[in-house]
């Protein structure tokens, strides 16, 4: 099969997270627009990589930083969402405190 | 064993979904768009022949971090009021730099248009293991400390400041 349609699916993926997360205004939204352009680069990784256990190993280390990313990003947005009454990233203009 | 026309549709339907996501001003509904994203993508790991990385997109990515975005959706009440997207303007540029993203990435990867992928023959756990615990070993041991701090740094993001005696 040829490399370049698998790339082509990631790099599509990756965009239209990038696009979500650019455009939307609200923390929750941009968190999970973050891992699917996590989910995308893994895919690219899979399909792409050069030896198959090499590149599933590194996916697999890719799966746990996601998922610490995930973790800390929700706290974050949980203690945010306390402290400010709000979810929208432009009504969150201090960071002082 | 490779199946184009399942790569294909799976990826079509991940694209599909994401670009409903955008679209979606329920966080509920914009979360279960994700989840069949995760899914399709687990689906396209079982036809690469990737099947430890499928069974664990669906118990990781599908499974655990889903839940932590649904407890965080409910308990935020703040995310249901959720308001468009800031302004046009802001819309605007933020889709003409992915648009820019798309075209740099297929660009940068033309050269790749004459590869094909290596054989996916079935990787167990085995060799993985094997390539987690050999070569990528100094990897993997400081992955370790990265999900050590996330845990410290979500424990102390969650706990309650008391004021001081």
């Amino acid at each position: 099969m040829n490399a370049y349609p698998l790339a082509a699916i990631s790099f599509l993926l990756f965009t239209l997270a990038a696009a979500g997360f650019l455009t939307c205004g609200s923390l929750v939204r941009m968190l999970m627009f973050l891992e699917l352009m996590l989910n995308a680069a893994n895919i690219a990784l899979v399909a792409l990589g050069p030896a198959q256990p090499q590149a599933q190993a590194y996916a697999l280390m890719l799966f746990a930083v996601a998922a610490a990313e995930a973790g800390v990003g929700l706290a974050l947005i949980i203690a945010l969402a306390a402290a400010f009454k709000t979810l929208e990233a432009e009504n969150i203009k201090e960071l002082k405190g | 064993m490779i199946l184009p026309a399942v790569i294909y549709f799976l990826g079509a339907s991940a694209a599909l979904a994401t670009l409903l996501m955008l679209f979606q001003r329920n966080p509920v509904k914009a979360a279960m768009l994700m989840l069949t994203v995760l899914l399709c993508t687990a689906g396209i790991y079982l036809a690469l022949s990737a099947q430890l990385l499928a069974a664990l997109q669906v118990i990781l990515y599908a499974g655990a971090i889903m839940t932590l975005f649904i407890v965080a959706i409910t308990v935020t009440p703040q995310a249901w009021r959720d308001r468009p997207a800031p302004g046009r303007l802001a819309r605007v540029l933020g889709l003409a730099a992915a648009a820019a993203i798309l075209a740099e990435l297929l660009k940068v990867s033309a050269g790749i248009k004459a590869l094909s992928t290596g054989p996916f023959s079935e990787t167990g756990t085995l060799g993985i293991a094997r390539e987690l615990f050999g070569r990528s070993i100094f990897q993997f041991e400081l992955l370790g400390l990265a999900i050590l701090a996330a845990i410290v740094g979500a424990a102390a993001l969650a706990l309650k400041r008391r004021p001081l005696p």
